[in-house]
């Protein structure tokens, strides 16, 4: 055998693990910034007793959610019940394997990165679906059903407003996209509009607010979550907040520049000290969107379904589809 | 008020005014014309329902459905008193007037056991469907095992011996209304804790 | 010796609960419960219905399911129904066809309670019907009951029965502003509602002792005069809450996503709302102009200088609109209050009156729900022969099956805690 085809699977086991370990406390890390910031929004204090001004509440939390009773309501399909959670956790540790932390820090620096992605976080609706179908339980249905509506909407100007990006670059692989944005400056300069339609298409499709209807908790108690306990609820929570982070972190590499330094720094070094370089100013600005997505959470109220909908189709979409079309005469008019 | 007895005529009796409100008693099948004509004419133009509540008079005597009525042109309430009958409490709807009185009346049939004719909702409202007594009555009792605690006889409801149970078995039960989708409901009776005047406490555990 | 048999096996308690539960029940001559007859072909679905056949039309009506219908129990224990409601939905996909309201689940029987009890013990027990909203709860009977023993109360106690009733409508306006944005989705104007909230509850404590079942109103007047500590508590409050309430309103009233979910939203016209007994807040903003404190005025509203504020559109904006314009005039009202306050005692002297004169009475007032009126007849006892209660959240959820069929199931806690009702007074 190839010892470099053996280094190869070596390597990319490696990143795998390690992203899939870096799940975890990212989602930790997540929550308890849900819990402090939106308790900061709301004039109240939040957690302060676990651990240093309440710093290890998201960790027990976690734990806790191990410790609880799996309960499979009689008559749900149990194959499906199961593999639900697998499927919404797995559509977003798939998803990973793309993102680009630093400069050689991809687990797979595909040349089609940017298709894989998007074609990648959309399972995660099969397994929504499959959620609300397999619990026997109408809130469920309801909930499930809402969230594949929502989110394969919401695909299409997630995936469009992209395009632009990836026109002006002439490149689908995020490391070249960054090495683009190296030259000619953030892409969020040059795509604007597609910046915002990517935001918000980003936050309707992991189901954040004001978005988040499917696990509207008043009126459908929990979506299709609601008849998952213990550590199977568990992993659709954590798959949530993985998703946040992973559309951060894909925003801040489409438009923001990925690992850059901006202006007075270096942009970017180059070994080991590129590497932490790298992934410091990727996490600093993966974790200010994240920020701004817990900020929109404690502010906004929820959008209805149909009113969501209807914003996809009718306003998003066509929004997407003009400005590629303007990017696209662009490139071809100035020869970019 | 004097427009009141020209109006009404012979069907508005018994009328009484303090400052505040005016009174007057109808009997219980005229209620619903009654409560047109106030709310119709022109010069009374009572359009607003305050309230509907039913009171019970004793095992002896009547129940009564009382409305509240509110005027712009009339500074006071206006109160009806409608007497009905206890033995056979039956009295026409008005939800043809005020849709809002179908939970007054809901309620009236739950808590009191009177049946508004011609209502299309005559269902319990606070006890369950399944409930066999009315709560609000004078001989409602209710056959627990209250008379075995420790702290029984503090309030003469929880006294046997206070009750009245003869009158209360005595006193027929009211069926469910009339309509095609109960043809074989069961017939009201007591509750089925007493029996033979005794109510049937639990003797099982020492309480 | 043993022996080839196996043993018996023990039977699991909830299956000998089980049998001892159907026995029962067809001993007493009631069907079984739908559990018991899974297999059997019941006719209904057995999630949350009515385990028999439909005894009114309306029942039929509403339990019949047409192709593609199905119903959802929002039930009893749910985040936002305001208490503990169930509502029987009926759905077509999203889109609501039916709705209905099953009601009992907190009732306590205060009517028949408040037969055993003493007039002033009626104070306490009328207290947790609309624990929202507690002040408004005890002047009705207190003014019901002057009125059967024949006493007034003195002018000062007047003025300070008017003071801490503004003072809870205020508190109970600004929680359904919190309330309503919570079951949209919005998780801090709620808290912003309860900081409000707190400042008049501990406004009201240092007056009454309690911070929410106050049994503050005696026959006669008000249990304790106001103290340095309520006034000075008062004037910091007075200080800063018009601040308060424009800042937290500012938060919901021009949001896009709120008024795109509200606008238009369960629109209650006039006459419909008139027809439902809808009052108060409720029905202002469905643009009838029609307060109890104007209507027919008591206590000290008649001199006391306000505006009768309506809205003309009767959707969800409107409602909260109207109740945020209530906010602002009851702090109008209450600076008059302060203003006028004469001095004197607090309580009638009742001397050696125990017993009321044999009489009725009736008597409403003007709660944040709307009117709340309660009716007592005595028959010379130390007892009410007969305590009714008129509660004005009651009389509005009969307004949910008119609105709610053609909007689509997040509306329905919309439209629901846009009328704000408080199943304390509703179950009694």
């Amino acid at each position: 055998m190839d010892t470099e085809l053996l280094l190869g699977i070596g390597r990319f086991l490696l990143a795998t693990t390690l992203l899939l370990l870096l799940t975890v406390p990212t989602a930790f890390v997540i929550i308890q910034m849900e819990l402090k910031v939106i308790a900061r929004m709301n004039l109240r204090l939040g957690p302060n007793r676990v651990g240093p001004g309440g710093l290890f509440q998201s960790t027990i939390h976690g734990f806790k959610v191990l410790a609880k009773e799996d309960t499979i309501p009689d008559q749900a399909d149990n194959t499906t019940f199961t593999l639900a959670p697998w499927m919404v956790y797995m559509a977003a540790a798939m998803s990973m394997i793309v993102m680009p932390f630093a400069p050689g820090a991809i687990a797979a620096d595909f040349s089609i990165g940017i298709v894989y992605f998007f074609a990648v976080i959309g399972l995660s609706v099969v397994g929504l679906l499959v959620a609300g179908w397999a619990s026997y339980n109408k809130y469920s249905l309801l909930g499930g059903l809402r969230s594949a509506a929502q989110m394969v909407s919401y695909e299409i100007p997630l995936t469009l407003s992209v395009v632009g990006a990836v026109v002006l670059a002439g490149t689908l692989s995020f490391s070249e996209l960054i090495g683009w944005q190296r030259e000619h400056g953030w892409l969020f300069i040059w795509q604007p509009v597609g910046l915002v339609i990517f935001y918000i298409a980003s936050l309707a499709e992991i189901n954040r607010t004001p978005f988040d209807m499917i696990e509207a908790d008043s009126e459908l108690v929990a979506g299709p979550f609601t008849e998952y306990s213990g550590m199977r609820f568990g992993f659709f929570f954590f798959a949530e907040y993985v998703a946040l982070f992973i559309m951060s972190g894909i925003l801040i590499s489409l438009f923001f520049g990925g690992w850059l330094a901006p202006w007075p720094f270096p942009a970017q070094l180059d070994g080991f000290a590129g590497t932490l370089w790298g992934i410091l100013w990727f996490f600093l600005k993966t974790y200010i969107f994240v920020f701004v997505a817990v900020w929109l959470r404690a502010t906004l109220p929820r959008v209805r379904v149909d009113q969501l909908m209807g914003m996809a189709w009718k306003v998003m979409l066509p929004i997407a589809l003009v400005n590629l079309f303007i990017t696209a005469i662009v490139v071809v008019v100035f020869d970019l | 008020m004097r427009l009141l007895t020209e109006r009404l005529g012979s069907r508005a009796r018994d009328l009484w005014t303090d400052e505040d409100t005016v009174e007057i008693q109808v009997d219980g099948a005229a209620n619903v014309e009654v409560l047109r004509t106030l709310r119709d004419d022109p010069d009374l133009e009572f359009f607003f329902l305050t309230d509907a509540g039913a009171v019970d008079y004793g095992i002896d005597a009547h129940f009564e459905v009382v409305y509240h009525l509110f005027s712009w042109k009339h500074p006071a309430w206006l109160r009806v008193r409608a007497r009905v009958r206890r033995d056979d409490p039956r009295i026409p709807t008005v939800t043809d007037l005020w849709e809002g009185a179908m939970f007054h009346e809901r309620e009236m049939y739950d808590m009191m056991g009177i049946v508004f004719e011609g209502n299309r909702d005559l269902r319990r409202i606070y006890m369950s469907p399944d409930y066999r007594s009315f709560p609000q009555r004078r001989d409602f009792v209710l056959p627990d095992d209250a008379a075995d605690s420790a702290a029984a006889g503090v309030n003469p409801l929880e006294r046997p011996e206070t009750w009245d149970l003869e009158r209360f078995r005595q006193a027929p039960g009211v069926t469910f209304p009339p309509s095609e989708f109960r043809p074989d409901a069961p017939a009201e009776g007591p509750p089925s804790g007493v029996q033979d005047g005794r109510t049937l406490a639990d003797k099982s555990r020492p309480r | 010796m043993t022996t080839t048999e196996r043993p018996q096996p023990i039977p699991d308690p909830i299956d000998l609960d089980r049998a001892e539960e159907a026995r029962l029940r067809t001993a007493a001559g009631l069907s079984l419960s739908v559990t018991q007859r899974r297999g059997e072909y019941a006719g209904f679905e057995d999630i949350g219905l009515p385990d028999r056949p439909p005894q009114t039309e309306r029942e039929a009506e509403v339990y019949t399911l047409d192709e593609g219908e199905m119903l959802l129990n929002m039930g009893p224990q749910h985040p936002s129904t305001h208490g503990v409601m169930r509502l029987v939905v009926k759905l077509r996909g999203e889109v609501i066809v039916d709705i209905d309201p099953v009601l009992g689940y907190l009732h306590r029987g205060i009517e028949k309670l408040c037969e055993n009890a003493t007039y002033t013990t009626v104070m306490t027990y009328v207290d947790p019907m609309d624990y929202l909203a507690v002040m408004h709860n005890e002047h009705a009977p207190a003014m019901a009951f002057e009125k059967l023993y024949g006493i007034e109360a003195p002018k000062r106690a007047e003025y300070i029965r008017a003071l801490v009733v503004e003072l809870e409508r205020v508190a109970s306006h600004g929680l359904m502003m919190g309330f309503l944005s919570l079951d949209m989705g919005g998780l801090t104007p709620i808290l912003y509602a309860f900081i409000n909230r707190d400042e008049v509850v501990d406004l009201l404590s240092a007056i009454s002792g309690q911070r929410m079942l106050f049994n503050f109103f005696r026959i006669g007047g008000v249990n304790w005069d106001v103290n340095d500590e309520f006034l000075s508590r008062l004037g910091t409050w007075r200080s800063h809450v018009l601040k308060n309430i424009e800042m937290n309103e500012h938060l919901i009233t021009d949001n896009e996503i709120f008024r795109g979910r509200t606008i238009g939203m369960g629109v209650l016209s006039g006459r419909d709302a008139i027809a439902l007994g809808v009052s108060g807040p409720n029905l202002r903003a469905s643009g009838v102009a029609f307060d109890v404190r104007k209507a027919h005025p008591y206590s000290i509203y008649r001199e006391l200088e306000f505006d009768l504020i309506t809205q003309e559109s009767g959707d969800v904006y409107a409602r909260y609109l109207q109740r945020i314009a209530e906010i602002k005039q009851s702090i109008h009202l209450i600076d008059q209050i302060i203003d006028r306050m004469p001095h004197g005692p607090v309580q009638a002297q009742v001397p050696g009156i125990v017993r009321p004169r044999p009489g009725r009475a009736y008597a409403a007032v003007e709660s944040p729900r709307g009117l709340y009126s309660v009716y007592a007849i005595s028959d010379g006892g130390p007892t009410p022969y007969r305590f009714r209660m008129r509660d004005p959240s009651f009389i509005s959820l009969q307004a949910l099956p008119k609105l709610m069929p053609g909007h689509l199931v997040a509306d329905t806690m919309a439209v629901m805690a846009s009328f704000d009702p408080v199943m304390g007074g509703v179950d009694k």
